[in-house]
């Protein structure tokens, strides 16, 4: 009935014995497994299964939800500790202050409500463009008419960055 | 070919939770998972429970699969599971025997036998299986149901496949004599 499909079992015979040996072992091995094919085991209850399906969905949509969760755990002590890095990394004198919070919050990642997401991100991006303008702009004036200019983008910036952790 | 990329795919979609894709698996090994379990124990009750312990437990790991035979893993988990309910039975075994020497009651172990299958009614082949050794016969099953190849079913085992070969041979060719004589 089932040769196993996945070997020769004469030639894996052969390794361990001579061929009549290993003939009349196969053939030991295959009436055996006859009479294993002539006693079918009972089926499992129909119901049983149905049960089992419920229950396996069950467990499974709670292990996603938990891994979600801790995903979302990791990402916000992530963007946490970034900023806590931020705000108490030793600076040198001359160094302006590095801001390292994420420009992706976490909200946006976690939140369901995409229409709001589409809406944060289209007004985000118009805002980065607007900047990109302005420093393009700065970049082909001469340094006379831009005093004071890259001051008032990294306001900007910081006042952006703000929203964003904001969600 | 086409019957592993199916596989694979439902695998994946076990993985990530996918309702559907357990489903689908439980009807493509639900069959042969419970045939290894009431050839083993003999008793439909008991391997309902070791059915439905097997299919959660591969909820918990699907996971922890990284690739190589399905069916070794899941008869591998299968393995462990009645190797559990074995361990736990002969812990409950040590309490009953110790309550029978308290009482004075000879314990007899055919009748022992008896009672763990339950009331179902065991065919000639469920009692000729029986009187081979556990080792032999959970061997012998683990061949049938898993259809697993002698390599797999060695490494399964952790023991070398030549051992595995003759202790099969035996046991196959013992239980042959016995339903022939």
């Amino acid at each position: 009935m089932r040769d196993q499909a996945h070997e020769n079992l004469v030639e894996l015979l052969r390794r361990f014995m001579d061929e009549p040996t290993a003939q009349a072992t196969q053939e030991d091995i295959q009436a055996g497994e006859r009479w294993l094919g002539a006693y079918p085991a009972p089926a499992p209850d129909a119901r049983l299964l149905m049960v089992l399906k419920a229950q396996m969905a069950a467990s499974a949509r709670r292990r996603h939800h938990l891994t979600r969760l801790v995903h979302a755990s990791l990402a916000a002590a992530a963007v946490i500790l970034l900023a806590l890095v931020g705000l108490f990394a030793p600076r040198t004198a001359n160094q302006a202050p590095l801001s390292v919070a994420s420009m992706l919050p976490a909200a946006i990642w976690d939140s369901d409500d995409m229409t709001a997401d589409d809406l944060d991100l289209a007004y985000f991006s118009s805002q980065i463009g607007q900047i990109e303008a302005q420093m393009q702009a700065l970049a082909g004036e001469d340094g006379e008419v831009g005093t004071g200019a890259p001051e008032e983008l990294e306001m900007e910036l910081m006042a952006i960055q703000a929203e964003f952790l904001k969600g | 070919m086409g019957r592993s990329v199916e596989l694979a795919r439902l695998i994946d979609g076990c993985k990530s939770g996918d309702a559907d894709s357990f489903a689908q698996v439980v009807d493509m090994y639900a069959g042969r998972c419970y045939g290894y379990f009431y050839r083993l124990t003999g008793d439909r009750d008991l391997s309902d429970e070791l059915l439905s312990e097997l299919f959660i437990r591969l909820v918990e790991k699907i996971r922890s699969y990284q690739g190589g035979a399905f069916e070794s893993w899941l008869f591998k988990i299968a393995s462990n599971i009645f190797h559990d309910h074995l361990r736990g039975k002969q812990r409950r075994k040590r309490l009953l025997d110790a309550r029978r020497n308290q009482l004075e009651v000879e314990p007899d172990l055919n009748e022992s036998r008896i009672s763990d299958v339950g009331e179902d009614r065991l065919d000639k082949l469920q009692v000729h299986l029986n009187r081979l050794d556990a080792d032999t016969r959970e061997l012998i099953l683990l061949r049938f149901y898993s259809e697993l190849s002698f390599k797999e079913i060695a490494e399964l085992r952790a023991e070398p496949i030549g051992t595995a070969l003759s202790k099969l041979h035996r046991g196959l060719k013992k239980l042959r004599e016995l339903m022939e004589g």
